[in-house]
């Protein structure tokens, strides 16, 4: 298997931040399942661009207020 | 764990449980024949039978328990842990089945050829699934 890419997120925190919005309703409002939310909050999957997009808009930030990429 | 893990998890033991049927079956026959059994193909449509209804009834268990989440097309990730996993049994299946072209090739016997190839499948889905669980665990 492929090393992961050196992706880093704040989902977790800011989730906690927006009311306390939990995994499920993150998960229905970008259109994946919460199991995904969970493997992207504890880095074992990078999301598409298009779904940290989604991700970032729900919290109203930006792409890289959310993500980051650190060696 | 999510219901397509579950899903690999139950394929997976479902389809271990069949082989060993099987080649429980072959094994028996073989030794009884005093030589590799010849393909039996009431056996072929036993294991077929077997592996289709108790797929279709703990699934439909699964998919009752699940609720919507059942019905829910695959995301993005689950889609990428599919693609991979059905690549690498892809090179499951062609080992196998080589081993079993060498063994007719070395062998010349054509009964271990047929047990051999359909091994081969068997094994190919079991990988998928076996994969799957990895990719669900470890991460894509």
């Amino acid at each position: 298997m492929a090393k992961a890419p050196p992706i880093t997120n704040r989902v977790r925190d800011l989730r906690e931040r927006h009311g306390q919005m939990s995994q499920a309703a993150l998960a229905d409002a970008i259109g994946v399942t919460r199991q995904t939310i969970i493997a992207i909050e504890q880095g074992r999957y990078s999301p598409s661009l298009e779904s940290a997009f989604r991700i970032s808009r729900v919290f109203g930030v930006g792409v890289e207020d959310v993500f980051g990429w650190e060696e | 764990m999510s219901f397509r893990e579950k899903t690999a998890w139950v394929m997976a033991l479902i389809l271990i449980g069949g082989a060993i049927f099987y080649f429980d079956k072959v094994a028996r026959l073989s030794q009884a024949l005093g030589q590799t059994a010849p393909p039996v193909v009431g056996l072929v449509i036993a294991y077929v039978v077997v592996i289709v209804i108790a797929s279709i009834i703990i699934m439909s268990v699964l998919a009752i328990s699940a609720g919507k989440e059942a019905d829910a097309p695959a995301d993005e990730r689950e889609k990428i842990i599919a693609d991979k996993a059905g690549n690498w049994a892809g090179y499951v299946i062609a080992v196998a089945a080589l081993g079993g072209l060498w063994h007719y090739a070395v062998n010349m016997d054509g009964n271990m050829l047929f047990h051999l190839i359909f091994l081969s499948l068997m094994l190919g889905q079991i990988a998928e699934y076996v994969f799957q669980i990895a990719l669900y665990r470890r991460g894509v």
